[in-house]
């Protein structure tokens, strides 16, 4: 789907966030932004941003965090190829004006390019350049805005369930953050549930519909 | 295979859970049997290529490539079942288009491929009973299924001990006991939720679903007891669940006289009227586009309900204009699916303290309980069924909480809360004007591609409403917070039971088939998929379709050693 000889998506690369993972011993998954078309392909300002603003909703505890994992770069192969229908034309009645600049030409919005916008204008400025303290506000009062009840429609929504899409999929928030039992060989109808038990990722009944 | 002649006593068209089971059948009663599939060969255990990977091992994690899917597989994304796991186990829909009647919509989701649907299927296992084998003659819509229940009880009964079905007995008029292994436990939530059901009303039960998932190992047919991953969709190396590769085919090639050809597209029959009998079937080898025939004494026909009504319907020739069996002009007529939609969603308090460990690849089942001795239903006269369960959520549920930061990622390691599902599936009642035809497009192979008119009706919308309110009232006596359900189907095709189009009946001027699956028009002629169903009931029609296929094959087989065909 790319065309051959742009620039940028023949230019091959480790990501920052997969070697810091290897550095942590934690495989990160292989995520290759190197197909992408020309115009999906993210400026190393977006793929930084898109990594801390990963790691702010899912930051590192006792275990690996969203930058650790790589699941900002996940994130910009997920909204280059469409996921959680961030491709398809918007629904008129969510064109706002501080929306409409950034929709392509068959109506979808740039997703990528709103929230590097939106936190920038947050942050009166450099969203990076400020604290990690303060970008964690900035964003906790747009995620707050999105989240409320009756909230119009926010672009912000999809992006961080794909935030948590590519962190609960990736080996260390799925296998360690949460446990993942490929086969579990037994069937428990009814067993005491403690606070110190963990949700199963391979509880796909519930990844689906729960 | 042009000179075939004498090589095969019968050819079987498909290699899904009819096509493989017949070829079972025939080949063990010591006929040799030519099994015909358009798909590529997939071999149990060998080619289940995504069954152990991890998310992290798939390029989009599970979730597939969108961009991909609305190019290649538009309507395959819309099932449910679809996924990255499974994609290999769906149609190409741009490779395998077909057509839309103008203005209605039909989701038609299929799988080309060794095992057909065998591989992807629900695997829910329910008997039909005579309020369904009664249907049409009671409120006189369809023709009349010229057989009863007691007919078919011994045919479910060698279906069910082959297959492996486990299930619970709950002595049910509508929904009969079949040979079940032991059934899988109802979870903490469910078992509440039936007793509470059942203290207010006493006629409705709710019953884990009969499912062709093995509860115990089957050393003597190779195949393993469930592993409780429920991941069945991309293929299962245990065995654990019935398909064509984990016991029909291996039980068809164990006789030695199966042959199976794939990659074939059949795409036509010829039929000499002097004799009345098919002389050949005709297909398309997809790789090189070759066209090819081989000749057997009958032939059954089990490409999956449509594309069997869509090979017969391109089998016209100077004696048969319409479509090959379709002198009575109802072959493509009738079609159905089950109206479907989820009729509710409550939270389920009270169990805070439990929960669960394994994946259950089945859900639980409320059988029907309207339309019964008394026609209670308001605008409909048949049945609705539930189908669904209680669950817990995990991490998807943070995609609709707020909050950023350590602390959101603690809450979304817990355990979610329980909730339940109730999906509502209606009889579909049969239409003339819900219908196949051929449409004057062509499929890149050159054959014209089937066009599908079908919509619901009022008595499914009715149904459908019911289905809502009852779901509610239960949920909530049951102690559950309802905060969601609908009562429009879903687009027709989604419940993934269609049928119909060559039905079975009495009268060879108003049918297709007689009560032998035999083409009333084609001595030599059977078939056993969904295509023959005369009505649809409300429950999973799988197990019905291969008791149905089972009689036929002795029928068929009887017929042929007294020479009568």
């Amino acid at each position: 789907m790319s065309a051959a000889g742009q620039g940028w998506n023949r230019r091959e690369f480790v990501g920052a966030a997969s070697l810091l993972a290897l550095a942590l011993g934690v495989p990160a998954a292989a995520i290759r932004l190197t197909d992408l078309d020309a115009q999906d392909a993210p400026t190393e300002r977006q793929r930084s941003l898109m990594t801390r603003v990963a790691d702010l909703v899912i930051p590192r505890t006792d275990t690996p965090g969203a930058a650790d994992v790589g699941a900002g770069d996940f994130v910009i192969l997920a909204l280059a190829h469409g996921l959680s229908e961030t491709r398809a034309p918007m629904a008129a009645a969510n064109v706002t004006a501080a929306l409409a600049p950034f929709r392509r030409h068959n109506g979808s919005l740039r997703y990528l390019a709103w929230l590097e916008n939106a936190l920038d204008r947050s942050a009166s400025g450099d969203f990076l350049r400020h604290p990690r303290e303060r970008q964690a506000e900035i964003l906790a009062a747009l995620d707050e805005a999105a989240f409320a009840k009756e909230a119009p429609f926010s672009p912000w929504n999809a992006i961080k369930g794909l935030i948590l899409t590519g962190y609960y999929t990736s080996e260390a928030g799925g296998s360690k953050e949460l446990n993942y039992e490929l086969v579990p060989g037994k069937w428990e109808w009814n067993i005491p549930l403690t606070p110190e038990m963990r949700a199963f990722s391979s509880d796909w009944t519930a990844v689906d519909f729960g | 295979m042009t000179d075939n002649e004498g090589q095969f006593d019968a050819i079987v068209v498909g290699s899904g859970i009819t096509g493989g089971f017949a070829a079972k059948e025939l080949t063990e009663a010591g006929l040799k049997v030519l099994m015909i599939e358009r798909g590529r060969k997939i071999e149990h255990q060998v080619d289940y290529e995504t069954e152990t990977k991890a998310p992290w091992e798939m390029e989009f994690r599970g979730e597939g490539d969108t961009a991909l899917y609305e190019r290649d597989y538009a309507v395959q994304m819309l099932n449910r079942h679809f996924t990255e796991f499974t994609q290999n186990h769906f149609v190409n829909d741009a490779e395998q288009p077909y057509q839309k009647a103008p203005g209605k919509d039909f989701d038609w989701f299929r799988s080309y491929q060794l095992g057909g649907r065998s591989l992807t299927w629900g695997r829910q296992c329910y008997r039909w009973s005579d309020y369904d084998f009664g249907a049409n003659k009671r409120d006189g819509v369809g023709t009349d299924w010229p057989i009863r229940y007691a007919e078919l009880a011994p045919w479910y009964d060698r279906v069910e001990e082959f297959v492996g079905v486990s299930g619970a007995r709950e002595g049910l008029a509508q929904l009969p006991d079949g040979h079940f292994l032991p059934p899988m436990e109802l979870n903490v939530v469910e078992q509440a939720v039936r007793e509470r059901i059942r203290a207010k009303y006493p006629e409705r039960v709710l019953t884990i679903g009969r499912t062709a998932n093995l509860t115990e190992a089957r050393p003597e047919q190779g195949r393993a007891h469930c592993q409780y991953r429920s991941i069945c969709a991309r293929g299962c190396s245990y065995g654990a669940y019935f398909s064509t590769q984990s016991a029909s085919l291996p039980a068809a090639q164990k006789t030695g006289r199966l042959t199976v050809v794939t990659d074939a597209q059949v795409h036509r029959l010829s039929y000499d009227p002097a004799t009345r009998r098919v002389t050949a079937v005709h297909w398309i080898d997809t790789r090189t586009g070759e066209h090819k025939r081989a000749h057997s004494r009958i032939v059954f026909l089990n490409a999956g309900s449509f594309n069997s009504v869509h090979v017969l319907l391109n089998s016209r020739s100077e004696a048969m204009p319409n479509g090959l069996a379709n002198s009575s002009g109802v072959l493509g007529t009738h079609i159905m699916d089950h109206a479907s939609t989820l009729a509710a969603k409550a939270i389920m308090p009270g169990f805070e303290d439990r929960t669960t460990f394994g994946n259950r690849p089945t859900g639980v089942v409320i059988p029907r309980f309207k339309n019964m001795e008394t026609l209670d239903g308001d605008g409909f006269t048949r049945g609705y069924s539930y189908q669904g369960g209680a669950m817990q959520s995990t991490w998807t549920q943070g995609k609709r909480m707020g909050g950023i930061g350590a602390e959101y990622k603690d809450k979304l390691h817990q355990v979610g809360p329980w909730s339940m599902v109730l999906v509502a599936f209606a009889d579909s009642m049969p239409r003339a004007s819900n219908r196949l035809t051929l449409s004057k497009k062509l499929d890149p192979r050159g054959v014209p591609q089937l066009e599908i008119a079908f919509e619901h009706g009022a008595e499914e919308h009715a149904a459908l409403a019911d289905a809502k309110k009852e779901a509610a009232a239960m949920l909530t006596h049951a102690g559950g917070k309802v905060i969601m359900g609908f009562d429009r189907p879903n687009h027709g095709g989604t419940a993934i039971h269609e049928m119909g189009g060559a039905r079975m009946g009495w009268d060879p001027q108003t049918s297709v088939l007689n009560r032998w699956n035999q083409a009333h028009d084609a001595a030599n002629l059977f078939v056993t998929d969904g295509a023959q169903m005369s009505s649809s009931a409300c429950q999973n029609p799988s197990l019905t379709y291969l008791a149905l296929t089972a009689r036929a094959c002795d029928a068929a087989v009887s017929m042929l050693k007294e020479g009568r065909i």
